[in-house]
């Protein structure tokens, strides 16, 4: 009977899965699909998913008093190109990566001398220290917004880099996640380094460290997502000045601007913004997924 | 160990200690003490009002809908965020193909910006041009028509049904719609969270001895509910407290896709906390409400911290 029963049920579960999966795609398809397309066709939802491709007009091109053949461009160019041009989006990238690297490595070189000292010193104060990680973990950053931006108000530190990267420094989850892993080195190998001669300082970051790749790489890909996605904090500290938007924050000041006809060119903006971590999560699936879950887990 | 590491110890637990006070606890006393005052960024100083702020978000109807979005949004989007994870989950475990391939796709949108995704949902569910209404439309008066209106179970009024009844006047505005958008921004909530639960959920099911499916099917367990009933959900028990609170606690926090789309709106439909206290705190400048919000909000999280550490407490382990 088994025999007969498995091979259907097996489709069925496939039928299940690629529904869902067809679900999920749908607005990367659109996403993509609509930065390749002319405005005409993606309001009469014409053209396939790449589009004909037929060479269209721009209209802006035109109302600056060129001739019309001038101005003619295939959709695909005009949509990425005018991403480029009508918004600074290198300069939104760059910000993200300038961002993104910060944070990380501000919240390593905290993070990592107390996880070492929590798991491998004895001092006076550590439980205490280590009772106030576990307290802090409670604490949701994007919830406190409020007063830290009343904070930095206060110091005049609104619309600068530093406000983007100050909140995040502290990781009491990085410090947590690091002390677990830290408690696992065997103190043969801390004792070693130091009848060698080694300072404590120079044991976390040329012993503890390298032991540590794994768990490091786990949490950079947590911070890194969290921070090159993250919308509610840019919104919040940066209020007018373009030059330091995030990705994110680019995009969205470009659905206000945008009329319907530059649908395609925003959607060509949220295809660049969205890539490199899908292209980065795609090349090191495993990691990612072995990532995300360590640092979910606790 | 070393005399030394007396003072190491200090010396590196210092910036980490320095920051968690400014950073975390002194924004939590302070939202604390704002609450209770009438204070603006810019005004010199400002003036006790009491309970006020607290009154108000018990009294008037905006926060009394405030509070009930944000619960409607967590009630949607966590079991069903929570369920299909783990559906996904078992099927993937259980296929002998592709497993993979399902589970990259299903995690994508865990990796995507949400405020870009929640753009283009907006653009996909547009009520005349967008994707899903021009495709609904286009299913009128064809075979789709005829099989989704269900008229053909006996008993049920094809005429009558959602479908029929689009095609005859017209399909939903979505965010538009007071109606339907809070279950929309639900439905983008659940289709970026649900990823990130089945990956937690296939890590919890490899952590499922193989014998006690043996031992299940020796003591009568034939059927495939009888084995996940008595063997994967109680096995799943840890993963599941754990899922449920970070699913809880993020689903608290959505902001972007209400920010991007609906701005709280149609009539405070989905008029979440977060955009709450960015609206009153950041927009209006009105930062002792915006404080007491985030006071109601902190309690929030603290309550269901507490709870997720009872359960765990309670040993939902069985391993």
């Amino acid at each position: 009977m088994m025999g007969q029963t498995a091979p259907m049920r097996e489709a069925a579960k496939h039928a299940i899965l690629i529904l869902g999966a067809l679900i999920v795609i749908i607005p990367f398809y659109v996403m993509v699909s609509y930065s390749l397309k002319s405005p005409r066709e993606i309001e009469s939802n014409t053209g396939g998913f790449f589009g004909a491709q037929a060479p269209m007009v721009d209209e802006y091109c035109v109302k600056v008093g060129n001739p019309k053949e001038d101005c003619l461009e295939t959709p695909v160019i005009f949509n990425y190109s005018q991403a480029i041009k009508k918004a600074p989006l290198f300069r939104y990238l760059l910000n993200g990566v300038i961002v993104t690297a910060s944070i990380f490595l501000l919240q390593v070189l905290i993070a990592l001398p107390c996880a070492y000292a929590l798991s491998k010193l004895r001092f006076w104060g550590r439980e205490f220290v280590f009772s106030l990680v576990m307290f802090c973990l409670l604490i949701p950053v994007h919830a406190i917004a409020l007063p830290i931006y009343i904070m930095l108000a206060k110091i005049g530190l609104t619309n600068t880099y530093a406000s983007l990267v100050i909140p995040w420094t502290i990781s009491v989850f990085g410090i947590f996640l690091m002390r677990q892993f830290f408690m696992t080195v065997p103190d043969d190998l801390i004792d070693a380094a130091r009848m060698d001669g080694m300072s404590e300082f120079s044991i976390v970051w040329k012993v503890m460290l390298p032991t540590a790749i794994p768990a490091l790489l786990a949490f950079a890909i947590f911070s890194v997502v969290a921070h090159w996605n993250d919308y509610f904090w840019p919104r919040i500290v940066i209020t007018g000045d373009r030059d330091l938007y995030t990705p994110p924050l680019g995009l969205r000041e470009f659905q206000g601007d945008a009329d319907g006809s530059m649908w395609g060119p925003m959607m060509a903006t949220a295809t660049i913004i969205v890539t490199p971590l899908l292209v980065v999560f795609m090349l090191a699936q495993r990691r990612f997924i072995e990532g995300i879950t360590l640092t979910g887990m606790k | 160990m070393a005399v030394s590491s007396k003072n190491t110890g200090f010396w590196f637990v210092a910036p980490a200690v320095s920051l968690m006070f400014l950073l975390l606890i002194a924004p939590v006393l302070v939202a604390a003490f704002l609450s209770f005052t009438d204070y603006s960024l810019g005004n010199q100083g400002f003036s006790w009002v009491g309970l006020e702020n607290y009154i108000k978000m018990f009294s008037r109807s905006t926060y009394s809908k405030m509070i009930s979005a944000s619960v409607t949004y967590v009630l949607l989007v966590v079991p069903l965020s929570i369920g299909l994870g783990l559906g996904a989950a078992l099927l993937i475990n259980s296929v002998r193909h592709f497993g993979d391939f399902y589970k990259t796709i299903y995690f994508l949108p865990v990796m995507a910006a949400l405020l870009a995704m929640a753009i283009v949902w907006e653009f996909t569910l547009h009520p005349t041009i967008g994707l899903v209404n021009e495709t609904l439309a286009d299913g009128c008066g064809a075979w789709t028509e005829t099989v989704f209106s269900f008229g053909w179970i006996p008993g049920i009024d094809g005429g009558q049904s959602w479908y029929s009844k689009g095609c005859q006047d017209s399909f939903p505005l979505w965010f538009g719609d007071k109606s339907y958008s809070m279950g929309t921004v639900a439905f983008i909530g659940i289709w970026q969270a649900f990823g990130f639960n089945m990956v937690l959920y296939l890590a919890g099911l490899t952590s499922v001895p193989r014998e006690l499916y043996q031992a299940a099917e020796m003591d009568g367990a034939y059927r495939a509910w009888d084995r996940f009933r008595l063997v994967t959900w109680p096995m799943l028990g840890p993963t599941t407290v754990f899922v449920v609170t970070i699913t809880t606690i993020r689903s608290f926090q959505v902001f972007d896709t209400v920010e991007a789309i609906t701005h709280g709106g149609p009539s405070k439909s989905t008029y979440v906390m977060m955009y709450a206290i960015y609206e009153k705190g950041i927009q209006q400048n009105l930062m002792g409400i915006g404080s007491a919000i985030t006071l109601v909000f902190l309690v929030f999280v603290l309550l269901l911290t507490l709870v997720q550490r009872y359960f765990v407490e309670r040993k939902v382990h069985y391993a």
